[in-house]
Order: C-alpha cells, then structure tokens, then sequence
C-alpha cells in the first residue's frame, strides 16, 4: 500500500507550549541568529500562531478567547489526490521541489536558484527562505543532524514532514531484510516532542491509523486551514463540483480539531471569520 | 593616455551646464548601484525589506514595468516591418534600443532578486518543462522566451549600432549592416511572435496560475498583460524621443511619425481599458468568491483602492488625449497624454504586485506594507540612470533618429 502522509492537530489539547516548534527547528537544522525578532525574515518550518477573538464585537471581557495554532507546511495535494498538484510545485522554473508518491511535497536546497516563486504561490506562508546565511550560535554547531543537509543563503526551504527520519527507518528495516518501502512508518519530530499528544502524524489511507481520512472528514470538530470549500462538500455538493472544476483547491493533508466554532470560522477561511 | 583625457575633458565642457549638473547626478545613481549591487550580491537578499510574507519587491516590479513598456519595441517593429505603416520608420532605431535597455535591465534586476545568482544558469539546464510540450512553469517560460527575445532585440540593434559614422565608412560594416536591416522584417515577426508569450506569462499568465491565491488568480490574466504591453509599450517608445528632443532643443522625430502612433496607442488603450474593466468585474463576481473572499475587502491596506483608481484614471487621461486630434495635436497635452499612458501600466504592475502580497493570507492578519531600503531603491533608481546614459551615449554618437542626422548632413 502506497503511503500518504498527514497530520491531524487537536487545538483542544495544544497548550501554546512551543516544544513542537523547537523540536522542528533541532531537527531540521534551522539556524539560530542572535536576535530572532524580525519575524517575517525568521527560518522556521512550524510557526505556532497565537489567535484570539477579540476583534469579534460579541466577544466581551472575559469571554475572550486564546488558541494556538502550529503551521508547517500543509502538504497540499490539489483536486486530485492521486494526481498531486500542490501550488508550489508547478511553478518552479528549475524542478527544485516536487510532490512525492507519499504525497510529501520536498524540496531540494542545493538546486534552488531563490527565485521565490513557490513561496508567492503558497497559500499558507510555510515556505521559508534564507535571507541571511545561516549560522549557529556557540554550541548549536556541534548538534546539527548529521541527516538534514544545511540550506545556503538565498535558497527556499521548507517543511517535508521529516521525510529523512522515514528513509532512517527505511534504512534499518532494509538492514532487516526488508524491501518493501511501505512497509515501515514514523514520526516526525514535532509529533514526537508534544507533550499532550495533540500532533497525530500517519497514514491518510491507512484504516489503522490515527489520521484515517474518511474517519477524520466525518469528525464534526475537523477543519481544515483557509478551505472553506469543505463546507460544499456535504452542505451543497452540486456548487463543490462546480467549483473544483473552475479551479483547483490547495486539499491539504493536515487536518486541525477543535470544538471551540470562533476558532473553526478563523481558522475555515475569511467567510465566517 | 593624454589624448583620450583632452578628448574627455573637450567633450564635458561642451556640454551645457544643466546637461553636466544632470550627469553628475546620474553618474552618482550608478556609483551608488554599484555599491549596494556588491553588497547584495556578495551578502544577501537580507539588507532589503522583502520577507517570508512579502517575497518579492520594487526589483520585480520594475521587471514587469520594464517588460511591458519595452514592449511598445515589438509592437512599433510589427506595425512598421509587417503592416507597413512607413510613418513609424524615423521612431523604430530608438524604439529597439529602449526595448533592448528595457530587457537587459530586466535581466539584471532578476539577478539581484533572485537568491542564487550563480545558479542563473540553471533555468536553462534545468527547465520545469513538465509532460508536455508546453513549459510546466510559467517562469521557465519567462526565462526561456525572454532570452530568445533579448538575442533578437541585440540583432536587431546591432545594425543601428554599425550605422555609426566612423563605423560606416568601412564597406564591409556597411553592406553587412544594410543587408541585415533589409532582413529585419524576419526578426520583426520573430519577436512579435515571442513577445506574445512572455508579455502574457511575466505580466500576467506568472500570475493567472496561481490558484490557491485570491488576488491574482484569473484566467484571462495572460491575454491583459499582453493588451497591457501594447498599449503602454509605445507611449514610453514616443515619450523618450520626446524627453530627447526636449534636452536637445530640436525636434528629432517627425510629428508624424508621433501622430501615428499614437492614434494606435489611443485605440489599444480603448481596448486595454474595456479588458481592465472586465478583468476587475470578473474579479470581483466570478474569481474572488471562488475563494470566499470579497473583493472590497481584499482592496483594503495601503495600496488598494488608489493604485487601482489612479490607472483607470491614468488610462482614462490617455484614451482622450491620444484619440482626440485637437489634444494630440497639443504639445503639452501630448507629452501629458504619453506619461498617463506610461503611469497607467505602471500602476497595474504595481497593483499586481504590491498591492497583489500586502494582501492577508489568514483571517488573523492584517494587510501588509513594504517600504524598500536604501540598498532597493538605489539598485532599482541606479538601473534607470544607467538607462538614461545609455541612451544619451546613443542619441549623440549613433544615428538614432536617421531623419535627424540625414537633415544634418545636408
């Protein structure tokens, strides 16, 4: 069976704790700069957003509302699944990011020219770029994984769910006599560092996952970021086809819960928001 | 070594006071982009104010002003070598010499924007052409089609280049010269034909395609900014003899050959206008709710409604001056006209653009703003300086305008 990697984020459990973002940022080997505060130019994969209702008018003191939201890349996959076509990768002028079978939309670092064209195509800002050259303050130099290649000044990068931690795995079940590239699964490091267990990470397609599409589209508290067409879907489905045949529509592979509907309108997309 | 000093300092005191005051502060333009050109090149893109939310900046949106203007070249070059409208002949040296200034600068400015730019080279070893014949990027298309075009604008220029005197006087130079320029209606319809293509795709298509991105996905986006090119494209392509008739005191191209083509740009800007309008309608009823989004809302922040209101009213200023006789006719309503029709494309790229990233992506944000640095501006200002001296070099020493030097020479 053919692996489609996707994520399933419970904000119900998510405390704001920022382990997944540092996790993500040791991982990958993202620099560290000694002032970190210009946001818009920060390397970071996963962005933990912090989101609250108070510009809604309903909202009175102390009815305001906090949440956290961790973004990385959505993985999207475009109408057709098992046709991918994520905004992204299309547009590349040099085929330095393609969309894999798994779905995991990669992205290689010494072939990128920076142009910055898949990073303008992206909907939900999870492709980074180096502005600077990327250095590692004292001691952070002597614990860069050894499996993540170091990105030069003036490339993209981005989030692939830790696609390397699945080829390690890979790599011990073939030292095992094992050949079969599906056969083994993983976590990333984001979901192995949550504390309340609020990163589910597995197989889209697999009943015996976590993340189980078809279960999880059916979860009243599921919603996906900045895809209000997924209300068409059951609400108006003659007005769903209709659409998805103008265009194409991001399909992300991470799915986010909550129960708390302030923060599934914000999060749906601007027409409840 | 002593004689080219005299010569050089004969040659700058010859010039007028306000032609040398003027060089000075083009010679400081292009000594600053020097500067912060090393800076960028060798530090990186993080000295400008572009980010992970506002990839792309003044650069690009020069490139995409410079392409469209530059386009009047291919489309005064189509009318003159394939329709035969003669008139346009005492425009088309200068013509092809801004469209040739306009795409080498588009060139470097892309150089400075992209991170890499020792892998440059990669588009053409690496091209995203996808399963198809067609390019799959719209950027590989750009890179391809832009260099092809630029190749024809240098064979183009190339006679003109010859036509020099001291050149001329060898008969090899001449009948090489002549003989190509004799051929030049073949890269007239060459360039014609790949003009079509990169208008649509840096302009527009680049942008059409993006289709999880409210503000800029459109079908038809290609096809405006071709329309976009040749409306604006000669304005700029009549605006520049005229700058240059007005430094030099004497009128260098005919009124006729103005007249011309400018009734031509009245009328694409007719067309150019009615598109716009279609293109914003269509935004707002068919494209935007595609998204749930709501166009008035999407037209919030710092660049919104008044980028868009002063093109149509740029275009607007352009249709009446350039179609009504009495106001063409109108040296300073003419020239009036020629900059409208040059601020209108303008503003669409700056509207594609700035206007195109200050946009929220989440329904948390607020519009962005972008306020480039010093190193930004002066690259972007040092580019049109070199521009400018590039075609001041060219109107003294080579035949750019043969009406002129034919009367001179009689």
């Amino acid at each position: 069976m053919t692996r489609r990697w996707g994520m399933v984020i419970d904000l119900d459990k998510c405390t704001g704790c920022g382990a997944c973002n540092i996790a993500c940022a040791q991982e990958n080997n993202l620099p560290i700069f000694k002032d970190d505060s210009d946001v818009p130019k920060r390397v970071t994969f996963l962005d933990l957003i912090e989101v609250t209702n108070d510009k809604d008018p309903k909202a009175q003191y102390p009815d305001v509302k906090v949440a956290y939201i961790p973004k990385m890349c959505q993985q999207c996959s475009g109408n057709d699944p098992n046709n991918p076509h994520p905004p992204c990768v299309s547009v590349c002028p040099v085929v330095a990011t393609d969309v894999g079978e798994d779905g995991v939309v990669s992205q290689i670092w010494s072939r990128c020219i920076g142009c910055r064209y898949c990073q303008v195509a992206c909907p939900y800002e999870a492709r980074v770029f180096h502005w600077w050259k990327p250095r590692y303050e004292g001691s952070f130099k002597e614990s860069l994984n050894p499996d993540v290649s170091i990105a030069s000044r003036g490339t993209m990068v981005k989030c692939t769910f830790c696609s390397h931690i699945w080829k390690r795995e890979r790599d011990k079940a073939i030292a095992q006599g094992i050949t079969d590239i599906n056969a083994v699964t993983y976590t990333p490091a984001c979901a192995s560092a949550c504390p309340t267990n609020a990163i589910l990470f597995g197989d889209l397609n697999d009943p015996s996952s976590p993340v189980y599409e078809p279960k999880i589209q059916k979860d009243p508290r599921a919603v996906r970021l900045v895809h209000s067409i997924d209300e068409l879907r059951t609400k108006d489905p003659s007005e769903y086809e209709k659409r998805t045949k103008i265009k194409e529509y991001p399909n992300p592979k991470v799915y986010y819960l909550t129960s708390q509907q302030w923060l599934r309108d914000k999060i749906s997309g601007f027409k409840n928001s | 070594m002593s004689k080219v000093i005299d010569f050089l300092k004969n040659e700058w005191n010859s010039y007028p006071r306000n032609i040398q005051i003027s060089l000075y502060v083009l010679f400081a333009l292009v000594a600053l982009f020097v500067i912060f050109a090393i800076q960028i090149l060798f530090w990186g893109l993080g000295y400008t104010d572009m980010n992970n939310r506002f990839a792309m900046g003044i650069w690009i949106i020069g490139d995409l002003g410079f392409v469209a203007l530059g386009g009047g070249a291919f489309f005064t070059g189509f009318m003159l070598y394939i329709f035969r409208v003669d008139k346009l002949q005492p425009l088309i040296n200068s013509t092809v010499l801004i469209g040739f200034m306009c795409y080498l600068f588009t060139f470097i400015l892309l150089v400075f924007d992209i991170g890499q730019p020792l892998r440059a080279w990669f588009g053409y070893a690496y091209p995203n052409w996808g399963p198809h014949t067609m390019p799959q990027s719209m950027l590989t298309e750009v890179v391809w089609c832009l260099t092809f075009y630029f190749i024809v604008l240098c064979i183009e220029l190339f006679p003109i280049i010859l036509s020099n005197k001291y050149l001329d006087r060898y008969p090899a130079v001449h009948y090489f010269a002549h003989y190509l320029h004799k051929l030049m209606w073949i890269f007239a319809a060459i360039g014609t034909f790949l003009s079509f293509f990169h208008q649509g795709s840096l302009g527009g298509g680049m942008w059409g395609v993006l289709y999880a991105k409210p503000y800029w996905f459109r079908h038809h986006y290609f096809y405006l900014a071709i329309v976009a090119a040749i409306a604006g494209g000669p304005c700029l392509m009549m605006l520049a003899p005229k700058i240059a008739s007005w430094v030099a005191k004497k009128e260098l191209v005919p009124k006729d050959a103005y007249m011309t083509l400018a009734q031509i740009a009245g009328v694409t800007f007719i067309a150019y206008f009615l598109f716009r309008v279609y293109d914003l309608y269509t935004l707002a009823k068919h494209f935007a709710p595609l998204f749930d989004r709501n166009l008035v809302d999407m037209m919030g922040g710092y660049y919104g409604w008044w980028v868009v209101g002063l093109e149509l009213l740029a275009s607007l200023v352009a249709i009446v001056i350039l179609n009504v006789k009495k106001f063409r006719e109108n040296e300073q309503y003419f020239i009036a006209g020629l900059i409208s029709g040059v601020l209108a494309i303008v503003m669409l790229k700056v509207d594609v653009l700035l206007h195109g990233f200050s946009i929220p992506n989440f329904p948390w944000q607020d519009f962005f703003g972008y306020n480039p640095t010093i190193q930004e501006w002066f690259i972007f200002l040092g580019s049109l300086a070199c521009m400018t001296l590039i075609y001041m070099w060219f109107v003294k020493y080579i035949p750019l305008f043969p009406e002129k030097h034919h009367e001179e020479a009689h």
